[in-house]
């Protein structure tokens, strides 16, 4: 189980806390404005509903889950701990069953107490809402696919409350080592009991955290205020932040953004700089420069079922001519993403570097192997195919497409690039009614664990011909694999490093399959004003804004 | 006059529902945009997205589908996008109008003027050249695409000079409401207001001057003139007067079009959020109910600008009512 | 005519063109003889046929000066400036090593004389080629334009009654009708798909799509005043003469209207040409007209966009090409009014 690497000795000290009545803090660095601004906002503010990354950063500040991902810098950043739970239970019936204790006293912004009710409505109401994943992940618990058919009608018998012990208790359908990775994320968010069973949209919903949403208008911005419920019982849990405000502007394009960081008119933008202006901004402001690893890979996918990529040799081919030095130049250089040639990125466990797709096949990517590549296409007897490559049109993703056409007209195919809009990109590369032969595209995790890219990307669970979502992109499906994978994740309950053994093998036999060819392992680049202090980054949820001292 | 009016608007509406069923069919036969996906998420079952088809009614036939939104575009005006959930689509409008409306109405005001300028002096001193350098400059802005203009505006403004006295003043790109910042507003306006008008200025200066050349042959002119009337008192009094006609005339129908969401290059380039702009990110996100409302919205003054120009054309002009 | 033929009639400022009855014998002649006089004219000429004749010579360029291919990516790629070798796309090397630059211009004759673009291309290559798809687009798209137009417009004015009004609704949707739409629709359903139309098959890369698309959105602007025209003409003397000594309504279309409204299509085609050019431009920049690899001046201007602060000839220089052939087709448009139609107010947009 992964949360046994996060076992921290929180919980009493974080009990006493609770306990004692407190006013938000002042003085120091707390107080002032902290203002973020992105091009857009993107859709309901619904934690039940909401999978964005833009979202899943403010999400933490705002709501709590039973237990949650330390809200800190470096490796601390991946550690479960307990948050409106008193502490992390122990599995028991042979990893079925889990029991929660409640924090007591805590309240929502609306000022009602936080009751196990409310964690049972909180899971009911996730399929009524049509939680995207309520069929991926949550329908482990007893009665789960039962609410996915018919969500209008759906009770969730796995999930048992009472008020009177403060007791929450989950019993599930088969164990599962990430039940508790999938109650930290903030789908887990436990909102108050009577709250409409329907996507709420712009319409806040109260929360537990250290900040509320005040107003929210996607073509304009979101504020967030203090929550005046709100003690702290946990700092690493759900610390008091130090602004007292913290707006977000929706609207400017990503250079009228770097200008007005640059100018001090907003403290954070969502949006990378523009490659254009890079160079400048790090030549004229390097210490409001953070550069952060992430776990995730950007990648090609090649549809397996189809031609010209269902022969081995041709996708072979292109792993081998694609020069991924090149690549990464074109994501803005060698500081901001290194080539990779394997699913897993650095720092997931189970990671082993693995090249086999290079001058020098061992563990690192040195330079394209082009002979070798020619000689593949040619005994793949593909030259001369026609193929599309599919991506999005913005940069990097557009300059990308291009680059990747240019490379396969070199390997002699007879290659187009269509670039379309990022909002549908994702979606259309999934469905193959689409016909998709080979597009750009990336991965980011959802929490640090080797089933959330292997099991995910390339199981024949997650390939569903003719649907929009079918995440398996190739429509990679290998028996062989998939019973590795599985095994991995029985193991894994029991026995970290040897699971982690499991997936590192895994990852070699699915690169090897070449159904997709990973290009590299991007950083995130953050560009702050000049008074913003105390820059964390998580690798869990990314800036922290509720850390930063804009004082 | 009633019933031309009456059979104007129903022309109006048979156009306007033509154009929304024209989109909602489009939007339909376009692969890749079912709505469902995007909004059940990232990797949501084939059993939760049908759950979310079956919510929004996207499981219905089309032609309920196409009377449900219209429905809820005009009747209950609680239409939500497909994009942002929860997002209403009408105020989004309300909202994004005035950012148009100030744009345009900017560009108006300098286009006129600088219209009425170009056509007087060239039609003043024809055939000199004064006229001739007019006529072209006139051509130059009409050549000029509206979208390299403003980018390259940005780069002197924005980037190159920005740093100079000249150009320090120079907002960064976006707008400020008047109501918050009148000053403000004008600063982060003026740019995007003369790049706007360039255009015009070409194309009213040129017509107003062949208009102006027109009407110093006409006889009444021309007893003026015999009357002892000075040159510029015959041109600014009659001519100018004259030719005012199909000045505004054109006036109205540009500035329709332009309030309806013409301008959305130049909202773009100056990332204006207008109606424009609105129009073009729904359409890049392929949101139906943001695209029917905005397209809707945009026609509605297209057409209507057209309609009353017409009426006021065959109220006021003799020579047609006489027909 | 009656008002509320007036109301469906064009609504731009378009007085319908006075009547110059059936064309005098030599009216082409002296129109011609008048238009070689015409120094602009005959400036604007000699620039357009300098601007085709610079784009046909691409293929030239690219394998006498830039010796390489101007679609290749070459991001790793090397070039030589004065005798030293250096890196087509620089990787800063300052403060914290961020960001990538590609060439700029070397002003003189030779490889990346106007630089690179984000791909390491040679930006002056990819002018020339992307003119001749720009050119080309602009010329079909106004042939395509012009001959819907003269079709609707002569049936509509001839026909009249339900036939008109039906025509001047479709017209007007049309009008009305969001061009970008139905360009980021056809751009996604041609992506593996193939438009058939009768024998003609159109891929999703084809100059087709932007060609179809932009002669389709104006048909209104020219067949509204085309349809004025035969409005008028259908009931001057020499029609309903030619009508009392029984010729057949074709017969008086193709002999009698015709005629008249062809001139009106030849001072419309410069014009048409240039507006077309630059809604080529506009589709091509908001990344909708004609798709990679194939370049066109809009789509240079767009790859130009992301570099604008480091090297903004890549937006620039195309915008320039694009503003003197519009010029000169303007110009050449007027001429060509003053020449065959000098009462006719055709206006510009």
């Amino acid at each position: 189980m992964r949360w046994n690497r996060s076992l921290l000795g929180t919980a009493a000290a974080s009990l006493l806390l609770a306990a004692q009545a407190q006013a938000a803090p002042t003085g120091g660095h707390y107080g002032g404005t902290l203002k973020l601004v992105a091009a857009a906002a993107e859709g309901t503010a619904d934690p039940g509903v909401n999978y964005t990354l833009k979202y899943w950063q403010l999400f933490p500040m705002i709501y709590d889950g039973l237990v949650t991902f330390e809200k800190a810098g470096g490796k601390a950043a991946f550690n479960i701990i307990p948050d409106l739970a008193t502490s992390l239970p122990t599995p028991t019936d042979g990893g079925k069953t889990y029991v929660f204790h409640l924090r007591k006293g805590i309240k929502f912004s609306n000022g009602k107490e936080v009751m196990p009710s409310d964690v049972a409505y909180t899971f009911t109401r996730l399929f009524k809402v049509l939680n995207p994943n309520a069929g991926t992940w949550y329908n482990v618990i007893v009665g789960g696919d039962a609410c996915v058919k018919t969500p209008k009608t759906c009770v969730l018998p796995g999930v048992v409350a009472d008020d009177k012990a403060g007791t929450v208790t989950f019993h599930l359908v088969h164990p599962d080592s990430e039940f508790l990775d999938q109650l930290a994320v903030p789908f887990g968010s436990i909102v108050p009991a009577g709250t409409p069973e329907k996507d709420m949209g712009t319409t806040p919903i109260p929360g537990t955290g250290a900040y509320m949403i005040k107003s929210y208008d996607p073509n304009k911005g979101m504020v967030m205020v203090r929550n005046p419920h709100f003690k702290q019982w946990d700092a690493k849990a759900q610390p008091w932040g130090y602004p007292n405000e913290i707006t977000y502007t929706f609207g400017p394009t990503a250079t009228a953004q770097t200008t007005a960081v640059e100018n001090g008119q907003y403290d954070w933008m969502f949006e990378l700089i523009p490659s254009d202006r890079l160079n400048e901004v790090a030549t004229k402001y390097p210490h409001q420069i953070h550069v952060s690893p992430l776990l995730a890979y950007w990648y090609l996918e090649m549809n397996v079922n189809m031609k010209p990529f269902s022969n081995l040799d041709a996708r072979l081919a292109v792993n081998y001519a694609i020069d991924r030095g090149a690549m990464v130049k074109l994501y803005g250089g060698p500081v901001l993403a290194t080539p990779s040639c394997q699913v897993l990125p650095p720092g997931m466990p189970g990671y082993q570097p693995y090249c086999p797709f290079t001058k020098n096949p061992g563990t690192k990517w040195s330079a394209p192997d082009m002979a070798k590549a020619k000689a593949l296409m040619a005994k793949s007897g593909m030259i001369g195919q026609k193929v599309t490559v599919i991506t999005q049109n913005v940069e990097p993703y557009s300059g990308l497409g291009d680059y990747v056409q240019s490379v396969l007209n070199q390997l002699g195919f007879k290659a187009s690039v269509k670039k379309i809009s990022p909002d549908i990109e994702f979606t259309y590369l999934q469905n193959t009614k689409n016909k998709v032969q080979i597009g750009v595209t990336d991965w980011y995790q959802d929490y640090p664990a080797p089933s959330d890219f292997l099991n995910v990307l390339y199981s024949c669970a997650n390939f569903h011909p003719g649907s929009d979502t079918s995440i398996n992109m190739p429509g990679f499906c290998d028996k062989s694999i998939d019973a590795m994978m599985q095994k991995a994740m029985t193991v894994s309950l029991t026995n970290l490093a040897a699971a982690d053994k499991i997936w590192a093998a895994v990852d070699r036999k699915v690169t090897d399959l070449a159904s997709t060819a990973t290009m590299f392992n991007p950083k995130h680049v953050d560009f702050t004003s000049k008074r913003l202090g105390n820059f964390v980054f998580s690798g869990q949820i990314q800036f922290l804004p509720d850390l930063a001292w804009v004082k | 006059m009633v019933s031309t009016i009456l059979r104007r608007l129903a022309h109006m509406l048979f156009v306007m529902v033509g154009i929304s069923a024209l989109v909602f069919l489009i939007f339909f036969a376009t692969p890749g945009t079912d709505p469902a996906a995007r909004i059940a998420g990232r990797n949501a079952t084939p059993a939760t997205l049908a759950a979310v088809r079956h919510e929004f009614g996207l499981d219905r036939p089309l032609p309920v589908q196409y009377v449900l939104m219209m429905d809820h575009l005009f009747i209950t005006q609680n239409l939500t996008s497909f994009v942002n959930r929860g997002e209403k689509i009408v105020p989004e409008i309300v909202e994004a109008a005035p950012v148009t409306l100030s744009l345009v109405l900017g560009a108006g005001v300098v286009w006129a003027a600088f219209g009425v300028l170009v056509g007087l002096l060239a039609a003043a001193f024809k055939d000199t050249v004064i006229d001739r350098a007019l006529m072209v400059f006139s051509l130059i802005g009409v050549s000029m695409p509206v979208f390299w203009l403003g980018e390259v505006v940005n780069l002197v403004t924005q980037s190159r000079l920005h740093d100079t006295l000249l150009f320090s003043w120079v907002p960064t790109l976006g707008y400020v409401p008047l109501t918050q910042d009148p000053f403000g507003w004008f600063k982060a306006l003026v740019l995007p207001w003369i790049t706007l008008a360039v255009l015009y200025i070409g194309i009213y200066g040129r017509v107003l001057r062949a208009n102006l050349v027109e009407a110093l042959q006409e006889d009444y002119v021309r007893t003026a003139r015999a009357k002892g009337l000075s040159a510029r008192a015959v041109l600014i009094r009659h001519a100018l007067r004259c030719s005012m006609i199909s000045f505004v005339t054109l006036f109205g129908l540009d500035f329709g079009a332009l309030v309806g969401g013409g301008a959305l290059l130049t909202e773009v380039v100056f990332g204006l959020q207008g109606v424009g702009a609105l129009t073009f990110h729904a359409l890049e996100d392929l949101d139906l109910p943001m695209i029917m409302a905005t397209v809707i919205y945009a026609s509605f003054f297209v057409v209507i600008s057209n309609a009353v120009v017409d009426i006021l054309y065959a109220v006021f002009d003799p020579r047609v009512r006489a027909r | 005519m009656s008002a509320s033929d007036l109301l469906a009639a064009p609504p731009a400022g378009w007085d319908e063109p006075a009547l110059p009855g059936e064309p005098a014998q030599g009216y082409w002649s002296s129109a011609f003889a008048k238009l070689r006089h015409d120094r602009s004219a005959i400036v604007c000429v000699l620039v357009l046929v300098a601007v085709v004749v610079a784009c046909m010579a691409a293929p030239l360029y690219a394998r006498y000066v830039l010796r390489g291919d101007p679609f290749q990516s070459n991001v790793s790629g090397t070039t030589m400036v004065g005798g030293k070798e250096v890196a087509v796309l620089q990787q800063a090397t300052n403060g914290l090593g961020l960001g990538l630059t590609p060439i700029g211009p070397q002003w003189r004759f030779g490889p990346y004389m106007l630089g690179a673009d984000s791909q390491g291309r040679d930006v002056a290559a990819r002018l020339l080629y992307g003119g001749q798809n720009s050119l080309l687009i602009g010329g079909v798209a106004t042939l395509i334009c012009l001959t819907l137009a003269a079709c609707t417009g002569l049936v509509a004015g001839f026909a009249g009654g339900v036939i008109d009004r039906i025509i001047s609704i479709f017209l007007d949707v049309l009008w009305a009708f969001p061009i970008y739409l139905l360009a980021i629709s056809l751009s996604i359903v041609l992506i593996n798909e193939s438009l058939h139309i009768g024998p003609i098959t159109i891929g999703g890369n084809s100059l087709a799509v932007p060609m179809i698309i932009i002669g389709l959105v104006y048909v209104p602007y020219v067949a509204r005043p085309v349809r004025g025209q035969v409005l008028s003409l259908r009931h001057s003397e020499f029609i309903l003469a030619a009508e009392g000594i029984g010729a057949s309504p074709v017969r008086i279309l193709w002999r009698e209207i015709f005629p008249n409204v062809f001139s009106t299509l030849v001072v419309f085609a410069p014009l048409m040409m240039a507006l077309n050019i630059l809604t080529e431009a506009a589709l091509s920049f908001l990344s909708i007209g004609v798709q990679p690899p194939a370049a066109s001046w809009g789509t240079i201007i767009h790859d130009g966009d992301g570099l604008i602060y480091t090297r903004p000839w890549v937006a620039i220089a195309p915008g320039i090409a694009i503003v003197i052939t519009v010029l000169a087709l303007n110009i050449l448009g007027d001429s060509l009014r003053d020449a065959l139609d000098p009462r006719a107010k055709v206006r510009l947009h």
